[in-house]
């Protein structure tokens, strides 16, 4: 008997997985997002086996081949101490996905628990504290303290990652404090309440579950930012360092050898508006799949 | 069915907004026979959900007290003991938000019984299913489903069957069924008709539907901008309507036969709109639509006589407890 | 009785992900000049769909009319180009929806939008343009006609400022405002609290009487069909299933679903409550085959399994038509 209601249960979660795929896929643009960002994902994940010249992502040189164009030795070209550039690329993927990563699982769940007390305990000193600090951040430009914050510690990646987490949590805390002070007023929430649940079950499994299709699709959407960012602050020499391959850097030090040896700064671009590109694609394909449909 | 088993003393809830005091309940008694069903009527705005709501520990009185039991419960819900959310349930008025559509239903089902340690956790499920069964929904096709993907009728069927999980003895229903077609409206009727005499519970049923009141309570309540016009058994209320309002709103609900086009009474046309609580008329606060308007009836507020044998009044009409001539 | 709107044989479809949802399966009704006909059905059986299609506000996709004609003074409105749809929705046929609110603009103060309605319809007749003070002076008096208490004051409100029972009365003077020959209430009254259903219902009753329109009142209450209609039709699940007099259809309903409906009411004298109707809507994707009422039927007999039952006289009158097997003869 229980086996059968298990069956039943696994069937229909793989029903509705269908039915979302479906909904996904219906903009074809989504699911072209996706497969870029699943092999970005992979050749981050695989650099050392993919990258042709995987030696090239540290303080290599062999000045003998500095500075040559797009061939098909080197697709990307080589930099001015004569690294492949390609195989640079792919590693400095590893460091923006990594920073996405990091920033978003440490913004993300402090952004939301923090979301749900504040919008939980609408009009309560609580609700105060947490949403004026939050204002207060979010008043600030992010990249300005960022960067203030980078400068102030020492740059490298792990300081720009804090950096970057200390600014991005308001955002979340801010959606899910908005989503919450909507979601106490429903009806399930207070018949849970009067039936004496405890208040982490009201946050956690009453209200979270219902958050979660707008963080997702704004995590998406986020990640994508979040490189952007981390680039920015790469460029201006405050996240990756030298020899090591950020995106940024990577475009920084190109810049300079603009517009003659183009390829230098073109590519390592080209590869960040990818990256960014397919998040944001992916993300509209999740509005569209969490998307409550009218028949 | 004889001792009161909730008793609602000058019961008042006002609200203070921003355009001024909202009066939605104002000095209500009435009370609640064991094994009753006690119908709160009014049209929207007329308080009765906000009775319900104060009643479960939504709001907390702002004057006046709930008795349940003799116990004082006018307090709001994280105040009142366990014992007290198992006794009195409520069925809200719409299915679609009161089902998190984030969980199943067994889920849903399995809340009450754990915060109640109803029962442990081998037997959780065959509660479930049991409870499920109580309210004939198939366990094995429907505890697994979201409420997202079933009918507005079963919704509520889960609805009840929450209800129900902790044995409560008191359960209140708002509108239960205004939300839903007739055909599914008369199937959860019956469902909770069967379930009062199976498992001997009180309720307080509230609705704006008088026709469905004839049918299934002992005694009406009617409330007006957040009084009440008129307690009377049913079928004395049916039969032999007092307040003018009454029968405005007799006379208002259509109807499907002669016969019942004939029980209706004839001489009140509907006119006028029920004022804003935060702006309540003076005196009677129904004077500006009432069709037997008198002088003092703009002046003074009336109070409740009892005209007959349970038969309560609110009405200048009735002010001397007799019936006018 | 010339008809004025005819539908004849109306098939509705929904592509969703799990496939096609088969809505209406052959829809037929008929709306004489200056008739009053009420439409009758429970949720989700295709009314909204109907009206939808007659005024050609189906959202196409998901939606697709796949077969059958909705003849306009003889002229099928599916066939017509954008242009002669919109002034028929200019100056023929209006509708008033269930909620008010979502169907008036908020930002707009209500003489606002009367303003434009009574503007663009009247110009739509080929008539002279009328003038602002005009055009104020029709808006104060189309409210003055729906009961509409100091209607001088309500055109500076917004559609937030009214309670729900006069947001109505304003969709109802800005359908009635273009004069129109067929006004489509769906559902007018639903939200509304009995007394001010039964001003609005009584007002709405007179003005057509009064202009001479059809109407086409849809509701799932048969009491307030009743009450407004001289003929009705009632609907399950995408079919006509029985159409007659007012009065013959509720003395002498003959449909196992009409009876079983009605019985679901709850009487005023106080008879008990029925025990409904077994079971729930079909599921659109696969309806049921013949008749989509049979596996709730308690007169099931094997040719409703088969067989999609055509229209039977029934009772006493020739009017009076059931799409049952039991009243074949």
């Amino acid at each position: 008997m229980k086996k059968e209601l298990l069956v039943a249960a696994l069937s229909r979660s793989r029903a509705s997985f269908s039915k979302g795929w479906y909904k996904f896929s219906r903009n074809p643009l989504s699911v072209l997002g996706l497969i870029i960002l699943f092999s970005v994902i992979l050749t981050a994940i695989f650099a050392p086996y993919i990258s042709p010249y995987p030696e090239h992502a540290g303080a290599f040189t062999n000045f003998r081949e500095s500075g040559l164009p797009p061939s098909l030795t080197h697709f990307f070209g080589t930099d001015s101490v004569g690294r492949d550039i390609f195989s640079r690329v792919i590693f400095g993927y590893r460091f923006s996905l990594v920073l996405a990563v990091v920033v978003l699982s440490l913004a993300m769940p402090s952004g939301i628990i923090l979301g749900l007390i504040a919008g939980y305990y609408r009009r309560r000193w609580i609700e105060i504290v947490i949403m004026r600090i939050t204002d207060i951040f979010l008043a600030v430009p992010p990249l300005v303290l960022a960067l203030a914050i980078t400068v102030m510690l020492s740059p490298n990646l792990f300081n720009q990652m804090m950096a970057i987490s200390l600014m991005w949590w308001p955002w979340y805390c801010r959606l899910v404090y908005s989503l919450t002070t909507s979601l106490r007023h429903e009806y399930f929430v207070r018949e849970a309440e009067l039936t004496g649940a405890s208040k982490a079950h009201i946050l956690l499994r009453e209200i979270l579950p219902n958050c979660v299709a707008p963080v997702l699709t704004k995590m998406t959407l986020d990640a994508g930012f979040v490189i952007t960012v981390g680039a920015s602050l790469s460029f201006i020499g405050l996240g990756v360092q030298p020899p090591r391959p950020g995106l940024g850097t990577m475009v920084a030090d190109g810049a300079k050898r603009l517009p003659a040896e183009w390829w230098m700064a073109v590519f390592p671009a080209l590869a960040i508006v990818i990256v960014i590109l397919s998040f944001n694609l992916v993300g509209d394909g999740l509005r569209d799949m969490f998307a409550v449909e009218e028949v | 069915m004889s001792e009161e088993i909730l008793t609602v003393e000058n019961l008042k809830k006002y609200f203070v907004t921003k355009q001024g005091t909202v009066r939605a309940v104002d000095k209500v008694s009435f009370s609640v026979k064991q094994g009753e069903t006690c119908g709160l009527v009014g049209e929207s705005g007329s308080g009765k959900t906000t009775i319900a709501h104060t009643l479960v520990g939504i709001y907390e009185p702002t004057e006046g007290r709930a008795l349940f039991k003799g116990q004082n419960i006018s307090k709001v819900f994280n105040q009142r003991p366990k014992a007290l959310k198992k006794e009195i349930r409520i069925v809200f008025q719409d299915p679609g938000s009161s089902l998190n559509p984030r969980r199943s239903i067994k889920q849903i089902l399995e809340l009450p019984l754990k915060v109640h340690r109803i029962c442990n956790d081998s037997d959780r499920v065959e509660r479930v299913m049991e409870l499920l069964r109580m309210v004939e929904l198939p366990p094995e096709d429907y505890m697994y489903k979201s409420p997202q993907v079933i009918g507005g009728g079963e919704k509520q069927m889960v609805a009840i069957a929450r209800a129900l999980a902790p044995n409560p003895s008191f359960l209140v229903l708002d509108e239960p069924t205004s939300a839903l077609d007739v055909s599914v409206q008369a199937k959860i009727i019956n469902l909770l008709m069967q379930l009062q005499q199976n498992l001997n519970l009180t309720y307080l049923f509230i609705t704006h539907d008088l026709s469905l009141m004839r049918n299934i309570t002992n005694r009406v309540v009617i409330m007006y901008l957040g009084k009440i016009s008129e307690v009377a058994p049913t079928v004395e209320f049916f039969q032999n309507p007092f307040h003018p309002y009454t029968k405005m709103l007799l006379s208002s609900i259509p109807t499907v036969s002669d016969e019942e086009e004939n029980f209706k009474p004839k001489e009140v046309i509907s006119r006028g709109e029920i004022a804003s609580p935060v702006n309540v008329p003076s005196g009677c606060s129904f004077h500006l639509r009432c069709p037997q308007k008198m002088e003092i009836c703009s002046r003074a507020d009336p109070t409740v006589v009892e005209v007959e044998a349970d038969h309560l009044v609110r009405c200048h009409l009735f002010s001397d407890g007799r019936k006018p001539t | 009785m010339t008809p004025l709107l005819e539908i004849k044989n109306l098939q509705v479809r929904f592509k969703i992900y799990e496939g096609e949802l088969k809505v209406l399966n052959g829809v037929d009704m008929v709306i004489g000049e200056g008739e009053k006909v009420g439409l009758v059905g429970e949720t989700g059986c295709g009314k909204t769909t109907t009206v939808k299609s007659v005024l050609r506000v189906l959202p196409t996709p998901p939606a697709r009319i796949s077969g059958g004609e909705i003849l306009y003074r003889g002229k099928d409105i599916l066939k017509m180009k954008p242009a002669q749809i919109r002034s028929l929705r200019k100056g023929e046929m209006s509708a008033i929806f269930q909620d008010p609110l979502a169907a008036l603009n908020p930002v707009f103060t209500v003489g606002h939008q009367l303003y434009d309605v009574i503007k663009y319809s009247s110009a739509s007749r080929g008539r002279k343009r009328l003038s602002k003070k005009e055009i104020r002076a029709r808006s104060i008096a189309v409210l003055k006609e729906t009961g509409m208490p100091d209607s001088e004051r309500i055109l500076s409100n917004y559609p937030i400022q009214l309670s729900g029972g006069m947001r109505q009365r304003v969709c109802i003077s800005e359908a009635l405002s273009a004069s129109a020959r067929l006004l489509m209430a769906d559902e007018p009254t639903t939200n509304l609290d009995v007394t001010i259903q039964a001003q609005i219902l009584r007002q709405l009753s007179e003005l057509v009487a009064k202009k001479k329109s059809s109407i086409l009142l849809i509701s799932h209450s048969l009491g307030v069909v009743r009450n407004l209609t001289e003929r009705v039709y009632i609907m399950y699940a995408g079919n006509m299933v029985e159409v007659a007099r007012t009065k013959d259809l509720f003395a002498d309903p003959l449909h196992p679903y009409t009876k079983a409906l009605l019985k679901s009411v709850p009487k005023l004298t106080g008879e008990g409550i029925s025990r409904g109707i077994r079971g729930r809507i079909p599921n659109y994707l696969n309806p049921p085959a013949g008749c989509r009422f049979h596996p709730r039927c308690d007169h099931m007999m094997p040719i409703c399994e088969k067989e999609r039952p055509a229209f039977f006289t029934g009772g006493d009158s020739d009017n009076h038509k059931v799409a049952c097997f039991l009243c074949r003869r």
